[in-house]
């Protein structure tokens, strides 16, 4: 995705990342400043260490004038009148410093993860919310993997941005500044010295790991291939045994695998020669210092223990520029990780765009007036004109062929999708002012595939009221017997404690159904629509589910889409969709007399003849 | 990938299994020589290491040459002083760069070998392991675990070999210098390594738990986004988002609760390590008083005592992932030591050949006389699917299962592709039990088309040339005309060079279908079977494919399950099955007129179908 924007787009693109990535932070930003606080003195602390070493050889063993570095407040504690005591409460002192700074990086540390624990927490759960929250056309192309490797990835790229990569690189700025400005009160020479391949290093590190990064790139796509052809390969056990390409598959991996490795090999070469490269080009500069410094020592420009002291912040500054590099380099990656999640986080979801406001009385009466539909990326209408009135405890069946706009007509009415033209009423209410939550609480639909929760099958009947689950209601047995799973339920090992879903047993279709629809009786309905969601049960349990549903939702107004012509003709009445129109409406027996093709329908179905055989030579 | 993580969980275990390891270590073999020369660089590297402080301690002792608080230079040895410095950059620049190459050259040949090694291994398998094992199970045996087990033995093995070289040239320098400042400073060193064992195995372990949660969490969005539409007719969002909110909460406390333990931990180690300073200056700042040691040794014991950190932490992380990847060793021997339970006796290979190097010569032709003799079958869980099941089909017949699901359809045709084996009984192709002739020979004369067919990245030629791989570009081309695919493939801007997409994303059902009908005719197999598309596709490719599929059957035995009315109308004998057992069978005509299962069936399956017909 990101490969095809344009670079102008690409820079816009960062600059908005970069502001994102603040922005996410929001009210948690004092604990991030807490940890910097905690960061400048813990650094701190941490250039004084090495002015102990100084002070011992400078100011116990008496090698210098000058006398100790370290500063005043400290130098108070170490008054003694003998060397050996002396030692002794450096000794101590020096312990009790680090000690110091032992419990500050804790704190800083426990800091930082508070901040960016919250942060990621806050984002994660946005993230979820708005996802759950975006509307029907939304989720009907989406693509699981993708969405789902923002969702981790990405977030946990960002994490690592703000609660590793802002913090390690202010440690190391703060480490360099203030060994810079410790080294420059010894001696601004040898400072000056110290920083001349400093900057050379940081430039080399930025521009390896920018280039590293596409190395990656190519690696990553070397992997994904061959792992794609496991993955067929696995996925696809049968084709390749049942053609016998067993070898040729393996011949096939071996070239994935090779050029996998190969590149992966590519990038060690390359990181050996950096390492390499650059550990020479630091010591090269710990070398001059070290030069330097005797010289300076020599001729008494600073002392025996500065010097020690000048090996030592050397490392501070050499070591921390390589890191730098590493972190700029690696800057690049968040900002995709970000701009990623934006894309998501940016778009409007469905209770925003379009949603009403009224909450009224639902009692069951519907009335589509003169309504046309289109899917956004159709030039058709799917569904066009359509105008009925259906008054409160109506049963409805819907019948037609597949396509002809059976389901979309009942995802307008619990507006999964939002009709163009025309307007649909629910008791007098235009249901585009009625907010969305009360309306879908207001009409069950039971879809011809229902999704069921990684749960039990108590807590996935329960689902819509969760008291049930602690209180171990009666009603869910109750409304499992009226879809006719009881029986199924209770032959499983663990009954209802059976867990289901993805990572439970697998029901099958009709049971799944059935589970899909006692779940929708918990609570009653004004309306209720099955949308082919007995397809998988046979007929008998259907006429058996269906009149135990009459006795109990006697007031309720009733849709169902069936294929099922016995189910349809006892409805009260029947709309036959053909290409988005209804072509008929009407009771079981005017439609029968109208000869049209409910009739033809009807006549397949109830009493098939031999005809059909003498209808198959087309060829 | 992590939603297949509870799975893994089963492989955790905290003793050291010295089989799984030895299995592991044996694909270091052949590669011997990098793990020889990494481990040799390694060594040297640490002595280089150990030996950096002495230079700064010659440059102070024999250059500055402190004496009682004066120091009497002698800028004379400084040529020596940088000679020595930069032999040391030398070996130490070309040491970095022979161990990050040998090592890196253990880790990717490493993963190479395993990954083969288990793909070989996959091919050999049969159908059963692949419909007991979950897709996301295999691909991460391929792909995190081998990373992890390369990674760990080749960085992990280099990093201990310095850590140890290290700190054993660290001791014995110091010993030889001093020995009483010597143990001094490393009096510390044992409290390091106890307390770096501790914290690094609880990090370990607070950060698996951490994975667990986090693995939850992506099965939570996972569900989220499948269950969307369910989710908003049941206006569960906010419950939902409860539920969410229970696991990020969780997360978020583990997350701030790990990071604490860690924190902890580099805090203990400084607060260890300026003891051990304080000690080293206190016992030798004393010492240089008395004379007993130079101003350079003080600096070097005091680096020294630095340099310690180091080599126990990476010594006691080791020990911490060892622990770790041994699960993901016990996952790939796991799979790399799974027993095939259908495979070719030695006989049989003896004069067949293997699954990768035929015999053709041997292989006798195959006329296509099927036949099931009191064929018992049964699934590793589950009832007994089959019992005494008989059947006698003869070369050129066509078969159609018909019957609701679980009546046994799929297993028959399972067992006629060998990719079950009858649990008693035989079943005898040509009138002998297959078992005697090689899956080879049996695979090399059998065609087969799924009901969802499974095509591979890669283009449309490559596609149906998978049927023949040997066919040239005409004899593809034939094929693909053969089953009416010709034309749509020629309507593509690429034609025949047309990518397919992964497992054939960039075609439709319909186009899917057709091309490995072409697959399947240029096989040109003795025995066809066919699971038909349930699947509803657009008139047109309708037609195409009826038509195709009268060509593919024509003079060959073939199976199918079938769904379409105009395939079952055709079929030399349909079988109605039931639990297993076939409880009618005969031709379209017979059954219907015996108004039995078949007609029941037919008229509430086929009715949608029917009237699609009869508007025609």
């Amino acid at each position: 995705m990101e490969t095809s924007m344009t670079e102008s787009k690409k820079k816009q693109g960062i600059g908005r990342s970069m502001r994102l990535m603040f922005a996410w932070i929001g009210k948690f930003w004092p604990l991030l400043i807490a940890s910097f606080i905690f960061l400048f003195f813990i650094s701190y602390i941490r250039t004084i260490i090495p002015l102990f070493g100084q002070h011992i050889i400078d100011e116990i063993l008496g090698y210098s004038e000058s006398g100790s570095r370290l500063p005043g407040f400290l130098m108070r504690l170490l008054q003694a009148d003998t060397p050996q005591k002396q030692l002794f409460l450096t000794a101590l002192l020096l312990v009790a410093i680090e000690l110091t700074r032992a419990l500050m990086i804790f704190v800083r540390r426990t800091l930082t993860a508070v901040f960016s624990e919250r942060v990621s927490y806050q984002l994660r759960n946005g993230f979820y919310r708005k996802l759950q929250d975006m509307g029907y056309s939304f989720h009907s192309h989406v693509e699981t993997g993708d969405i789902i490797q923002r969702a981790t990835t990405d977030i946990e790229t960002y994490k690592r941005f703000i609660g590793d990569q802002i913090i390690e690189v202010m440690r190391l700025l703060l480490l360099v500044g203030l060994s810079i400005w410790q080294m420059a009160k010894l001696n601004i020479d040898l400072t000056l010295i110290s920083l001349i391949i400093a900057p050379i290093i940081l430039t080399i590190a930025i521009f390896y790991f920018r280039k590293v990064e596409k190395l990656f790139q190519v690696i990553e796509a070397d992997e994904a291939k061959m792992t794609t052809h496991v993955q067929e390969n696995v996925s696809g056990a049968r084709v390749v045994k049942a053609f016998a390409n067993e070898r040729f598959e393996i011949e096939k991996f071996e070239g994935l695998n090779r050029k996998f490795t190969d590149s992966d090999m590519r990038l060690v070469r390359k990181m050996s020669l950096f390492w390499s490269a650059t550990d020479f080009i630091c010591f090269a500069q710990f070398c001059l210092i070290a030069v330097f410094g005797i010289v300076y020592t020599a001729n008494d420009t600073i002392s025996l223990g500065m010097y020690t002291a000048f090996l030592i912040y050397a490392g501070h500054i050499i070591w921390p520029m390589r890191q730098l590099g590493r972190l700029v380099g690696d800057f690049s990656k968040t900002s995709v990780a970000v701009s990623r999640l934006d894309q998501i986080l940016v778009q409007q979801d469905e209770y925003v765009a379009q949603n009403g406001t009224l909450m009224p009385e639902i009692t069951g009466n519907v009335r589509f007036d003169h309504v046309s539909f289109r899917f956004a990326d159709s030039t058709y209408h799917q569904l066009q004109n359509i105008d009925f009135q259906v008054n409160k405890g109506e049963t409805i069946a819907i019948i037609g062929k597949t396509g002809s706009g059976k389901s979309t007509l009942m995802n307008l009415l619990v507006r999964l999708l939002d009709y163009q033209e025309g307007t649909i009423l629910i008791d007098d209410t235009p249901i585009d002012q009625i907010e969305k939550h009360h309306l879908r609480r207001h009409i069950g639909i039971i879809l011809q595939q229902p999704f069921l929760f990684s749960k039990t099958v108590e807590e996935n009947i329960g689902i819509a009221d969760r008291n049930l689950w602690t209180t171990k209601s009666q009603r869910i047995q109750e409304v499992a017997k009226i879809a006719h799973v009881h029986d199924d339920i209770i032959h499983f090992e663990k009954g209802y404690q059976t867990m289901v879903g993805e990572r439970g047993v697998t029901l099958s279709g009709g049971q799944k159904q059935r589970v899909a629809i006692a779940r929708m009786l918990l609570n009653p309905k004004p309306i209720l629509i099955f949308d082919d969601s007995l397809s998988a049960v046979d007929t008998k349990t259907d006429i058996q589910i269906r009149n135990a549903l009459k006795k109990e939702w006697k007031q309720s107004t009733v849709f169902i889409i069936t294929h099922r012509i016995t189910t349809a003709k006892e409805a009260d009445r029947i709309f036959v969709l053909d290409h988005g129109v209804i072509a008929e409406s009407g009771t079981h027996q005017s439609l029968i007399e109208l000869e049209g093709l409910y009739k033809a329908i009807w006549d397949i179905q109830s009493k098939i003849d031999f005809q059909v055989e003498g209808g198959e030579d087309h060829e | 990938m992590s939603d297949f993580a509870y799975e893994e969980d089963s492989y955790t275990s905290n003793k050291i299994d010295w089989n799984v390891w030895k299995k592991i270590f044996s694909f270091l073999k052949p590669i011997k020589k990098f793990v020889i020369l990494s481990i040799a660089a390694m060594a040297v590297l640490a002595a280089t290491d150990a030996i950096y402080p002495y230079i700064s301690k010659f440059a102070i002792d024999e250059i500055i040459a402190p004496n009682q608080g004066v120091v009497e230079v002698n800028l004379d040895k400084l040529p020596v002083f940088i000679g020595m410095y930069v032999v040391f950059m030398i070996i130490q620049a070309i040491m970095v760069y022979l161990f990050i190459y040998w090592a890196g050259k253990v880790q990717t040949e490493l993963a190479y070998n395993i990954r083969k090694k288990a793909f070989h291994h996959l091919q050999v398998l049969p159908f059963s392991y692949y419909d007991r094992t979950r897709v996301g199970w295999i691909m991460a045996r391929m792909t995190s675990d081998s990373r992890n087990l390369s990674d760990i033995l080749s960085w992990g093995i280099i990093d201990f070999t310095w850590g140890v070289f290290l700190m054993v040239t660290l001791i014995v320098v110091m010993f030889l210098i001093n020995p009483i400042l010597a143990l001094i400073a490393i009096a510390i060193v044992p409290v390091l390594f106890v307390i770096s064992t501790y914290f690094r195995r609880h990090i370990l372990k607070a950060y698996r738990s951490i994975r667990k949660v986090n693995s939850k969490i992506t099965g939570a969005y996972n569900e989220g986004l499948t269950g969307a539409v369910t989710t908003k007719t049941l206006v569960l969002e906010q419950a939902n988002f409860n539920d969410f909110d229970g696991l990020t909460t969780d997360m978020r406390k583990q997350s701030i609760r790990a990071a604490m333990f860690q924190g902890m931990y580099f805090p203990t180690v400084i607060f260890l390590i300026s003891i051990g300073i304080a000690l080293v200056y206190y016992a030798g700042g004393n010492m240089v008083f008395e004379k007993a040691i130079s101003v350079g040794t003080l600096y070097l014991f005091t680096s020294y005592v630095w340099q310690f950190f180091d080599p126990v932490n990476n010594i006691a992380t080791i020990f911490a992932q060892f622990q770790q990847a041994q699960a993901s060793a016990e996952r790939i021997v796991s799979l790399i030591e799974t027993k095939p339970e259908i495979a070719d006796t030695d006989e049989v290979v003896n004069t067949y050949g293997t699954l990768f190097d035929y015999k053709r010569e041997n292989f006798e032709p195959l006329m296509g006389d099927v036949a099931f003799r009191n064929v018992t079958f049964k699934y590793h869980v589950g009832e007994q699917v089959l019992t005494d099941f008989n059947l006698d089909v003869k070369a050129g017949e066509s078969i159609a299962l018909v019957g609701h699901t679980g009546a046994g359809k799929t297993t028959i045709v399972n067992l006629i592709c060998r990719f079950y084996e009858p649990t008693a009984g035989q079943i005898l192709i040509d009138g002998v039990d297959y078992k005697k002739r090689s899956l080879g020979w049996l695979h090399s004369n059998l065609g087969y088309v799924l009901q969802d067919p499974h095509l591979f990245s890669g283009s449309v030629m490559e596609n149906i040339r998978y049927g023949k791989l040997s066919a040239s570009d005409e004899e593809v081309i034939e094929a693909a005309k053969a089953v009416e695919a010709h034309e749509f493939i020629m309507r593509f801007e690429k034609g025949y060079q047309t990518e397919c997409g992964e497992g054939g994303s960039r075609l439709s059902v319909g186009q899917k279908q057709l091309v490995s009908f072409a697959r399947a005719i240029l096989a040109d197999p003795k025995i066809l079977v066919l699971d038909e598309a349930t699947s509803s596709v657009d008139t047109e490719t309708e037609q195409l494919i009826q038509t195709a599929i009268h060509r593919l059957l024509k003079g060959r035995t073939s199976f199918i399950v079938a769904h379409r009315l105009s395939t079952i109308v055709h079929s030399d004998r349909i079988l109605v099955l039931e639990d297993g057992r076939v409880i009618e069978s005969g031709s379209h005509r017979e059954l219907i007129q015996s108004q039995g299962h078949y007609y029941k069936l037919y008229t509430n399956q086929y009715s949608e179908e029917m009237l699609e017909r009869s508007k025609h």
